[in-house]
């Protein structure tokens, strides 16, 4: 057993050639590691603790809040129940006002439908009048409407000729007006009857559809007529009588 | 039977025999740089530590503590020298049980130049934390006429530094080898566990007792003053 010093010089040199290399790559990356993961943990803690702190603060002002909610709670309702009430009185309203306005319409609507419908009735009943007044007349006494209104009408001619003639002036044409053309032989009898009862005066017949059966007779500025209108009139009157009752009856029963 | 690996020569270098206490010191060295250099190569605080760089962490962190244990204070220097020091001794030993490997300690020469090395880092650390005429005084303590006794003491330290170290590795080998040839298949087994153990002990003694003298020389003052910590 011996010291060989040469091994030891060499040996010291490895040692220390150890010590730094270990220095280099051992335990300053390993302390420093530690060091870094140590501050950045810290760092992290801290962070952590002021997220706890903001979130212990933000629960804080949230209780707060709700606190405040709560106690202004009856307020809110009161303000909200407020709003409702003004807004369903707002809604009524509207609601009732376009009910007025459909009402309204409805019954314009129904005036109008009655109107037709008295028109289409009153049109129907003088047209059924004057059917069965010609069928009457033709069954019974074997005569038309139109003979019968020209028969009468020659009869009166008679009776009226005086105020005809003042009225007519100056004028010495009469014009027989009717809503059909008239047969001939009427027409003959006609224009003799006017002969007769006023002589020196011509006769000339026109038509106008628009005219209800019967005869118009115009002279100069004056006019005599024999026709159904009269009648229909009447019927009119009987027919308004009659629907403005049953109008009454159903208001009556609605009611 | 050779005693020591100083006498087996691995080879020459221009004249210099290269014995396997230096060559196998070579290997111990290239084993912990660069399996340091390894594992501490991607070492950033962002990347996860794996179980390498974790077991490096422990290791590194035990001697740290053991040696703030002892000093009372954090010395990064203590740790570099010491720390050597014990991950030297303790590979150097573990390799005991690699076949035809010669421990570095098992030889005089190196359980010397550590025991040199311990006995020249004391005043460098000494001086270095008191300064040279504080470290000095330490000599004349507790009265002048302790000083030729505190010198001896301060020699005697390291001899029985190299000489424990050195007693304790080559006596393990050299019983580990008689036994070989006594009784082939059992007793070397026994004799190699109980190396590794002894090995690690010697190793945490070596480098516990050097903690303790550089501790003691660089101990503070009697005024108070704390040295610097975590010196680097």
């Amino acid at each position: 057993m011996s010291v060989n010093w040469l091994t030891v010089a060499a040996q010291i040199v490895n040692f220390l050639v150890l010590v730094w290399l270990l220095k280099r790559f051992l335990y300053r990356r390993i302390l420093d590691g530690i060091d870094a993961r140590e501050k950045e943990i810290a760092e992290r803690m801290g962070e952590a603790a002021m997220i706890r702190k903001a979130a212990e603060i933000a629960e804080a002002e949230h209780k707060a809040k709700i606190a405040a909610l709560r106690a202004s709670r009856a307020d809110t309702l009161r303000e909200a129940r407020r709003s409702a009430e003004a807004e369903r009185d707002a809604l009524l309203a509207e609601a009732r006002k376009q009910l007025a306005a459909e009402q309204l319409d409805r019954e314009a609507h129904r005036a109008e439908e009655a109107r037709k419908y008295t028109a289409d009735l009153h049109r129907s009943g003088a047209e059924a009048l004057v059917s069965l007044t010609r069928k009457a007349l033709s069954d019974l006494a074997d005569e038309t409407l139109e003979q019968r209104i020209v028969a009468h009408s020659a009869a009166r001619l008679s009776t009226v000729a005086s105020e005809l003639r003042d009225a007519a002036g100056a004028s010495r044409e009469a014009v027989a007006l009717t809503r059909d053309p008239l047969p001939e032989k009427m027409t003959g009898v006609l224009r003799d009857e006017l002969a007769a009862a006023l002589p020196g005066f011509s006769l000339r017949f026109e038509t106008d559809p628009t005219l209800a059966p019967g005869l118009t007779l115009r002279l100069g500025g004056a006019q005599i007529a024999w026709t159904v209108d009269s009648y229909l009139d009447g019927l009119d009157a009987m027919l308004e009588e009659r629907t403005g009752r049953r109008a009454e009856r159903g208001q009556a029963g609605a009611a | 039977m050779e005693l020591t690996p100083d006498d087996s020569v691995v080879f020459m270098i221009g004249g210099f025999a290269l014995n396997h206490t230096i060559f196998n010191t070579w290997i111990i060295m290239a084993l912990l740089t660069l399996g340091s250099a390894l594992i501490t190569r991607n070492l950033r605080p962002d990347v996860p530590p794996n179980r390498w760089r974790t077991t490096l962490e422990v290791v590194v962190g035990l001697i740290h503590s053991q040696i703030s244990e002892i000093t009372g204070r954090r010395d990064r220097r203590l740790l570099y020298f010491t720390g050597t020091l014990f991950l030297f001794i303790v590979v150097s030993n573990m390799l005991t049980v690699v076949p035809g490997f010669d421990p570095p300690t098992a030889s005089l020469s190196t359980t010397t130049a550590l025991a040199l090395s311990v006995l020249a880092a004391v005043p460098i650390f000494g001086i270095g934390s008191r300064g040279l005429v504080g470290y000095l005084k330490t000599f004349a303590e507790p009265s002048v006429l302790m000083l030729p006794f505190n010198i001896i003491g301060e020699f005697s330290r390291g001899i029985s530094l190299a000489i424990r170290l050195y007693g304790n590795i080559m006596s393990g080998a050299v019983i580990a080898a008689i036994l070989l040839g006594v009784a082939p298949f059992f007793f070397p087994v026994v004799m190699d566990v109980l190396g590794l153990l002894t090995g690690v002990i010697q190793a945490y003694i070596f480098a516990i007792l050097a903690t303790v003298y550089i501790s003691a020389a660089t101990a503070p003052p009697p005024d108070g003053k704390e040295p610097a910590k975590d010196q680097t």
